[in-house]
């Protein structure tokens, strides 16, 4: 039991990575206004150009993980054109987004010979004897480097958000872009610059499904983990550290599934592989029972894109 | 998409079972020379399904000496099936072969409205006059991957990452054990269903929870070769699926369940191209002996003498021996193939049903 516990709680964080990151990323954009759908097909991109790196550059994995990240924010480029300078419809763009990643994606796979193509990718760093610990050693000190910098990452951002200058700009462009504006804040230079760093926090994400947990391209690898981030964001109510917790959940759910499979536990096997959907389903019915009558979190402004001067 | 080309090839189970469609009293013949066509379902190089039909193109040109073109990357619906198809009907191509289980219906459509050309749908479901679906007797092959696996097996627990539990499914894992046993009578396999045919995440999740469990080979039938991956990484071993997997990992695959479509795609294009083909009407199901599956073997871990009793199984499902001759049981003790019998295709395509000494969810 002690240890199946621990290979569980071992296995955990790895899968709780790329959830967290995505769902940070999302958080980012949305927190300034920007409703982003876009967060599989980036995953996508960040995935697919950190094999690359790997293949083509011979980059190293941290190298290889900053390259998916940029990869991420170029494409966002042309996101953020379309909805914060030509202000299309986000959720349409932001669909779009999605299909135009994926078939880019398996084109520049395919051109490239990248596809299933293994990779070297991260490797563990025990935090020397802290890794030998009973039970939570292996679980928090014998990790990849990804997974130790998640923690400061979010800090980072979870400051930058709530306790900065530029983070209460930013709010405020989600909330209310027309007082932003009046105040002097540049609404679509702060929505540009927001979509773009949490879009290559999102092809983070992404590099780190294929660089670090899979080690391997394959054509649509993410398999909807991008939209699992967008409905954490929703129960996490837009907070970083709730969105940390609730990815966490997931990938406790992620790597428990096939541990009681491969432990011959009788489970309902169908019951088990909804479980993570189920849980989406459940916290977010219980946080809009919990909250009814309470004014919401939700950026007042998301999904609107702004006009300068226009009445509303 | 990987996946509901399998899910599908699962159905071809009930498309053979059923027979939909039939073949006609008289048979076809085509106009002129063989010249073919291959509409692939994913990239000629994704490194599995489709890839094994690239590679048996370039054969097939050098045997019956034609230029073999191709599509790639054509998805499961009608619009995108039917104008490569036609495109090539025009320029003159009278052979069509498919790659999909998502093409049965369109090809059964294109098949009637060009009776005058053959078509052929690998892990299809329909057939007809002109139409003929085929798939391969993988249990033969993976039952091979089992001996190498239980020969070289230390503690005798096998682990295998599955997709979902379709008959086509669960034939090679039932044969996987049925094969491990013929080298180690106490073997066991453990199999995780992922529920997805292409999730290399799902995938590394499945091969890391059956190694901590104490798993030291790990069979598969997944479309990526993430689980051969992962036991090189762990210094375990492994058996593979689709292709020869130690292109990905040269230590740990022992072995690996190929497809080698040019054995059977040859010489049914020699028939069709001979007059007067009547497609199967159940659609083909080739085993070893005929072409489709067989296996890549043996990886350097794997002994001389297992290596030679792999190869002497494999000389006997060749002569004839069938995997699934009883008497066999399933794990709740009930006759599934009595002494003396072997297991029918009908029943083969909807096993839902393990051996004892399968350990599943």
């Amino acid at each position: 039991m002690i240890d199946f516990v621990a290979s569980w709680l071992a296995a955990t964080l790895a899968y709780a990575v790329p959830y967290a990151l995505a769902a940070l990323g999302l958080i980012i954009c949305e927190r300034a206004g920007v409703l982003s759908l876009t967060a599989e097909g980036f995953m996508l991109v960040g995935a697919l150009a950190g094999v690359g790196a790997v293949l083509a550059l011979r980059a190293p994995p941290l190298a290889a993980l900053a390259v998916g990240m940029a990869a991420a924010a170029l494409v966002a480029v042309l996101f953020a054109l379309l909805v914060v300078v030509l202000r299309l419809n986000q959720v349409v763009a932001g669909l779009a987004m999605v299909f135009f990643c994926q078939g880019l994606t398996s084109l520049v796979g395919t051109a490239f010979g990248w596809t299933s193509k293994a990779i070297g990718g991260l490797t563990r760093l025990p935090l020397g004897p802290l890794a030998d610990l009973p039970l939570l050693g292996r679980a928090l000190f014998n990790q990849d480097i990804l997974v130790y910098l998640t923690l400061p990452i979010f800090a980072a951002i979870a400051w930058l958000l709530t306790r900065s200058m530029t983070g209460l700009r930013l709010r405020a462009v989600g909330e209310s872009p027309e007082a932003a504006d009046a105040a002097g804040v540049n609404v679509t230079a702060y929505r540009f610059v927001a979509v773009l760093a949490g879009s290559a926090l999102i092809g983070l994400a992404g590099a780190y499904i294929s660089v670090g947990s899979a080690k391997i391209w394959i054509q649509d690898m993410t398999s909807g983990r991008g939209w699992i981030a967008i409905a954490l964001v929703i129960f996490a109510r837009w907070r970083p550290w709730r969105a940390l917790a609730g990815a966490i959940l997931f990938g406790c759910i992620e790597s428990l599934v096939p541990r009681v499979a491969a432990a011959g536990i009788q489970a309902p096997r169908y019951v088990m592989l909804m479980l993570p959907y189920v849980v989406t389903l459940g916290v977010m019915v219980w946080m809009a029972v919990a909250r009814t009558g309470r004014p919401g979190d939700e950026p007042a402004a998301l999904g609107q894109p702004h006009v300068r001067e226009e009445r509303r | 998409m990987w996946s509901k080309t399998r899910i599908a090839a699962g159905l071809v189970a009930c498309g053979l079972v059923t027979g939909i469609g039939h073949a006609g009293a008289q048979g076809l013949t085509i106009k002129g020379e063989p010249k073919i066509a291959l509409i692939l379902f994913a990239a000629k190089n994704d490194g599995g399904w489709s890839q094994t039909f690239e590679e048996a193109r370039a054969t097939m040109e050098g045997a019956l000496n034609t230029k073999i073109p191709l599509v790639e990357n054509i998805p499961e619906d009608a619009s995108s099936i039917t104008p490569p198809v036609e495109r090539f009907i025009q320029r003159g191509s009278n052979v069509i072969i498919g790659t999909a289980f998502g093409y049965s219906d369109t090809f059964k459509k294109l098949s009637e409205k060009y009776p005058q050309v053959a078509f052929l749908n690998g892990a299809g479901i329909t057939n007809g006059a002109n139409l003929e679906s085929f798939y391969g007797r993988t249990y033969e092959s993976q039952y091979l991957c089992g001996m190498a696996a239980g020969a070289v097996s230390k503690t005798g627990k096998l682990g295998f990452v599955a997709a979902n539990p379709l008959g086509l499914v669960n034939w090679t894992i039932n044969a996987y054990l049925l094969g491990a046993r013929q080298m180690n009578p106490n073997a066991t396999v453990t199999a995780v269903f992922t529920g997805a045919w292409n999730d290399p995440v799902k995938e590394r999740a499945a091969a890391e929870a059956l190694i901590d469990k104490g798993i030291d080979v790990i069979g598969q039938h997944v479309d990526t070769p993430t689980p051969q991956i992962v036991a090189q990484e762990r210094g375990v071993y492994g058996t593979g699926h689709h292709r020869d997997m130690r292109e990905f990992a040269p230590k740990a695959t022992l072995c690996s369940s190929v497809w080698v479509w040019d054995k059977f795609l040859v010489p049914e294009v020699k028939k069709i191209a001979a007059g007067n083909w009547v497609p199967a009407p159940y659609g083909a199901f080739p085993g070893i002996k005929d072409g489709g599956t067989d296996i890549a073997c043996c990886g350097p871990a794997v002994p001389k003498d297992a290596a030679d009793k792999v190869m002497a199984a494999r000389d006997a499902i060749i002569a004839g021996r069938h995997v699934y001759a009883g008497p066999l049981t399933d794990r709740e003790g009930k006759t599934r193939v009595a002494a003396g019998a072997v297991l029918g295709d009908a029943d083969l395509w909807k096993m839902d049903w393990f051996v004892p000494g399968v350990i599943t969810q």
